[in-house]
């Protein structure tokens, strides 16, 4: 767009009529003269004609020319970019040059990323202010609005510059609305009266509130009255490019009984924001670092699609990453991979002591048992090896990772220090249920400090099969937060509270540290667990057949003795742990004893732990600014960090940022304050379209070649 | 002391103009050139039949018994045939005269001299349009046959007097024309611009050539033709036909200039080639001298 500072003289182009009309009228009437000679004044004119009409039509172009350049040069033009308003240019205005660090201005387009675009677009800017204009830089990442809060506008172009050099692209969201408001607030701290935004950004939909009010420079202190609308200009930093993108946006691990043990599957959705489908996109699946698992999958356009990859992952804490193996550089590269932690269990290998062997199967003691940690039941991780009680004493247990006793009468000495002796050095477990053949004073002459709490007597509430089902005792109280219970989600209590016993062992109280993981209604424990040495000790005071209580042939016994068995043996399923956002912050909470020391990043830098306390041992670790995998580590206060797997996590992209669709430009005026005060801009130099290129003096050299020109014909 | 053609041109009649053209001639040689009495005895030849009985040197006959004849001076001498161009083009000039005034005061001069000389002369005056009752063929105005008397002279500065310039050049005609009349060997002087749009007058001069006769071509030229002296927009009109042209002079000039040359050029190589003698003449130059340089330097080849 093209404004006139003195359109009037405009008129002044009309006088090109005048070359045009002396060329016209002006050819002299020729003299008449009878030639002898007129044979050569004909072959001359022949050879001549036609370059000298060229000559005469060119002469009277660049007399027009001159006249034409002259005129619209007095009229003092000056270039304006479309869509520009001319109003704008009123004084000098107070600048606020917003510039969006988000994750999305990583996207390369060309050589460059757009983040690198829209600096050197803001540094244009900021070279184009005048002298009289203050200015003040603003970087827009996370969802606070400025990374810095930004100051009141000053002259200082020194700071400025160096403030948009030194910006780096975040890995965090960003909040355009609120950035503008911050900059409207900044802006209302200078006295210039002119305000002016200058936001560089890709304009993605998700950075914009459409609902929001417009920026407001808030009035002056002491002046009354409401606030002043700023202009604002939005510079696209894709000049108006497409920008589409393809990105992970979700990946969920899962176990996979049917590739054996330790299977897992990880469900991987991406999703295409592009006008266009994506066919035949490489997908990888890496455990550490090596790809353990390809496909590829199609994902229509503006849609997403799922792929499974499947893979079976060593026992420990696996750090995984589902990543869109694409070559090219362009794009939102960023997006196109998520990082996960998953926590395998290692295999369990489980001795059962068959105490009332039964040539009848479901009579046998250990029927349920057996069949809960059956390998088509545990997907294979846990063994189990059934051996009746005198051959269970001479057995080696080296190799076991627990020990479960059904309805053993009192072993010998020499198995129970065995047992000891395993508890203790190697961590292994011991599951111990009653029955029959248990004799409280012998178990606890036998077993001594090994039973979490000594056996009192049987206590007997209902005969079973005797009409009085209805005062079998019941769990009352449950920890539902233990890892044997926590399966249980709020609606499948049922199946465990529902359960019948009706004879257990009464305990002696004593002030050991046994911990009462569930208890019937009564208040007798029904499930005690003390730690020895470097293993754990679990008394069910029931029995683990149905001769005291219906509770194996209910559904909950599976679980709950499948979670016990992994509980002994240190080998729990742990749940599997939830993402962190890039951005947020992560509760770290330490084992028993230990404190969080230290949260190393992706990049292996310490993150910020901040603490309720000084001395507390659990902590919040933030900001987490870069995607991928971040590792806790423990140990005892003041003592030496180690890496402590089961606490990692892995913190993921704000999947909004992979959309770079834009928000609509005529919606985005009116959420500005209308076009009168908005604009969206291709490129800086519609940034500085308040100013204006001015055109005059290409114009007046324009004229002055032509009178040169004119002069060069006319001489010759 | 010259003739300048601006003084001549005020002399009046042709027969002053052409006198004093040669009688100016006439004092640059001093002498008369060797063509003297007419009459003197050359040599003896011996009687062979045909020949004048009355030129039978009895003398010769009373001394060696065999008859000879006397050959005398006059039976060598010259035959000019003057040859003048009275088309449109010859009719320019804005100066003096025009070239064809021009031609004319120099065509009676010679005839002066030639017959002052005992040379017998002819005219043939080229053009289209008889204004005489003979008949005569297209391309020749009027035609004097050969002849030497003062009278013959009289009617020959007549005629050039009477000649204007105007239609086609038809030259070639005429020379057609005249080489026929001239029985035997002659001079031909042929005064003309060859400005010719039908490109046939050199053909026709190189052709009197072939048949041995003499010829010197006197080509006239007026100074605005050889200078283009022009400067503002001009519609050109032909002088021999309609056409007509408009142009800039100071835009042509130099174009016109070198196609001039090229012409003029090209035309004296040509004739040179041919034998034929070009003397390249203006008419602001002052004709006594014009001929006395051409006689001279015949005279000394």
């Amino acid at each position: 767009m093209i404004d006139f500072a003195h359109p009037a003289y405009l008129w002044g182009a009309l006088a090109v009529a005048v070359p045009i009309l002396v060329h016209l009228f002006n050819q002299r009437r020729p003299r008449p003269l009878p030639f002898g000679a007129i044979e050569f004044v004909l072959r001359s004119q022949r050879q001549k004609a036609s370059r000298l009409r060229l000559r005469q039509l060119l002469l009277l172009a660049l007399r027009c020319l001159l006249i034409a350049a002259v005129a619209v040069a007095l009229s003092r033009p000056q270039l304006r970019p479309k869509g520009a308003q001319s109003a704008a240019a009123q004084g000098p205005q107070a600048v606020a040059l917003v510039l969006d660090a988000s994750l999305s201005m990583r996207y390369r387009l060309g050589s460059r990323t757009l983040f690198e675009r829209a600096r050197s677009e803001a540094l244009a800017a900021l070279d184009a202010l005048g002298p009289d204009e203050p200015a003040v830089v603003g970087i827009c990442a996370g969802e606070g609005g400025f990374l810095t809060p930004a100051a009141a506008p000053s002259f200082d172009r020194i700071a400025a510059r160096r403030a948009l050099t030194a910006a780096q692209p975040t890995w965090v969201t960003s909040d355009l609305t609120t950035c503008l408001d911050l900059a409207a607030k900044a802006l209302g701290e200078s006295p210039v009266l002119g305000k002016k935004i200058i936001a560089f950004s890709d304009l993605a939909a998700h950075s914009i509130r459409l609902n929001a009010p417009p920026p407001l420079v808030p009035a002056r202190p002491g002046s009354n009255g409401p606030g002043t609308k700023p202009s604002v200009v939005l510079v696209d930093a894709a000049r108006g490019s497409a920008l589409p993108n393809a990105a992970v946006v979700a990946t969920a691990v899962r176990p996979a009984p049917s590739l054996g043990p330790r299977g897992y599957e990880v469900v991987a959705t991406v999703a295409n924001w592009s006008a266009s489908a994506a066919t035949g996109l490489p997908l990888a699946l890496k455990i550490g670092q090596s790809t353990v698992s390809k496909g590829f999958l199609d994902v229509p356009a503006n849609g997403t699609a799922k792929k499974t990859l499947a893979a079976v992952l060593p026992a420990g804490t696996a750090l995984g990453r589902v990543e869109l193996a694409r070559d090219d550089a362009h794009g939102l590269d960023e997006d196109d991979a998520q990082d996960f932690v998953v926590h395998v269990p290692r295999d369990v290998k489980a001795l059962i002591v068959d105490g009332a062997p039964s040539s009848l199967r479901s009579r046998d003691e250990a029927f349920f048992v057996e069949a809960a940690l059956s390998p088509a039941r545990t997907g294979g991780r846990i063994t189990s090896t059934t051996l009746d009680a005198d051959a269970a004493v001479n057995a080696a247990l080296d190799g076991y990772d627990v020990v479960l006793l059904l309805n053993v009468a009192a072993p010998p000495k020499a198995f129970v220090e065995k047992l000891r002796q395993a508890v203790k050095t190697r961590g292994m477990g011991l599951f111990i249920a009653l029955g029959d053949r248990v004799d409280p004073d012998a178990y606890n002459d036998a077993f001594g400090d090994l039973l979490p709490r000594p056996l009192h007597l049987i206590k007997t509430a209902a005969e079973p099969g005797a009409g009085g089902e209805d005062r079998a005792a019941r769990f009352g109280v449950v920890d539902w937060g233990d890892p044997l219970f926590r399966i249980f989600g709020p609606a499948e209590r049922e199946g465990v509270e529902s359960a019948r016993t009706f004879r257990y062992a009464l305990l002696k109280p004593t002030g050991s540290a046994a911990r009462t993981i569930a208890s019937y209604d009564d208040g007798a424990p029904a499930l005690i667990e003390s730690s020895v040495g470097a293993g754990h000790v679990l008394l069910y005071t029931s029995s683990a057949s149905r001769t005291w209580t219906d509770w194996p042939i209910r559904v909950s016994f599976l679980p709950v003795l499948q979670q016990a068995v992994g509980f002994l043996a240190q080998a729990l399923e742990e749940r599997q742990p939830v993402p962190a956002q890039v951005g947020g912050e992560r509760e770290i909470s330490a084992p028993q004893g230990l404190a969080v020391l230290q949260v190393l990043g992706p990049d292996g830098k310490p993150v910020a732990i901040r603490r309720s306390r000084p001395d507390a041992p659990d902590g919040t670790a933030g900001p987490l600014l870069l995607p991928g995998v971040y590792r806790p580590q423990v140990g005892p206060k003041g003592g030496a960090p180690h890496d402590d797997p089961s606490l990692a996590f892995a913190a993921l992209l704000d999947v909004k940022e992979s959309d770079l669709r834009r928000v609509d430009e005529s919606d985005l005026k009116a959420q500005l304050g209308g076009a009168g005060s908005a604009q969206v801009a291709a490129s800086s130099e519609a940034a500085q379209g308040a100013h204006g290129t001015p055109l005059w003096s290409p114009l007046l050299i324009l004229g002055a070649l032509a009178l040169l020109g004119e002069g060069l014909l006319t001489r010759r | 002391m010259s003739l300048d053609p601006a003084l001549l041109a005020r002399l009046g009649p042709l027969q002053i103009r052409a006198r004093k053209v040669m009688e100016g001639v006439l004092t640059g040689l001093h002498k008369s050139p060797s063509h003297g009495q007419s009459v003197e005895f050359s040599e003896h030849k011996e009687y062979a039949p045909g020949d004048e009985i009355r030129h039978i040197d009895w003398r010769a006959f009373a001394k060696l018994d065999k008859y000879y004849v006397k050959q005398f001076e006059m039976e060598t001498n010259l035959r000019a045939q003057i040859v003048v161009d009275a088309s449109g083009s010859m009719a320019y000039g804005r100066g003096a005269m025009t070239k064809l005034a021009y031609a004319a005061v120099c065509a009676g001069a010679l005839a002066y001299l030639f017959a002052r000389q005992g040379d017998q002369v002819g005219l043939c005056i080229a053009g289209d349009g008889t204004r005489s009752l003979e008949k005569l063929p297209r391309g020749v105005r009027s035609y004097a046959p050969f002849a030497s008397s003062q009278a013959h002279v009289q009617a020959i500065l007549k005629q050039l007097e009477e000649a204007r310039g105007s239609g086609p050049t038809l030259l070639a005609e005429a020379l057609d024309f005249a080489a026929e009349k001239a029985s035997r060997r002659a001079l031909f002087v042929v005064l003309s611009d060859l400005f010719d749009s039908s490109e046939r007058s050199v053909p026709a001069l190189k052709m009197l050539r072939s048949r041995r006769h003499d010829v010197l071509l006197l080509q006239t030229h007026d100074r605005e033709e050889l200078e283009f002296p022009f400067d503002d927009p001009t519609r050109f009109l032909s002088m021999e036909d309609d056409r007509m042209v408009e142009a800039q002079p100071r835009q042509i000039r130099e174009s016109y200039l070198s196609e001039l040359r090229r012409f003029l050029e090209s035309t004296r190589k040509e004739l040179a080639r041919a034998d034929v003698e070009v003397a390249q003449i203006r008419t602001d130059a002052p004709p006594d001298r014009v001929l006395l340089q051409l006689l001279a330097r015949r005279e000394a080849a």
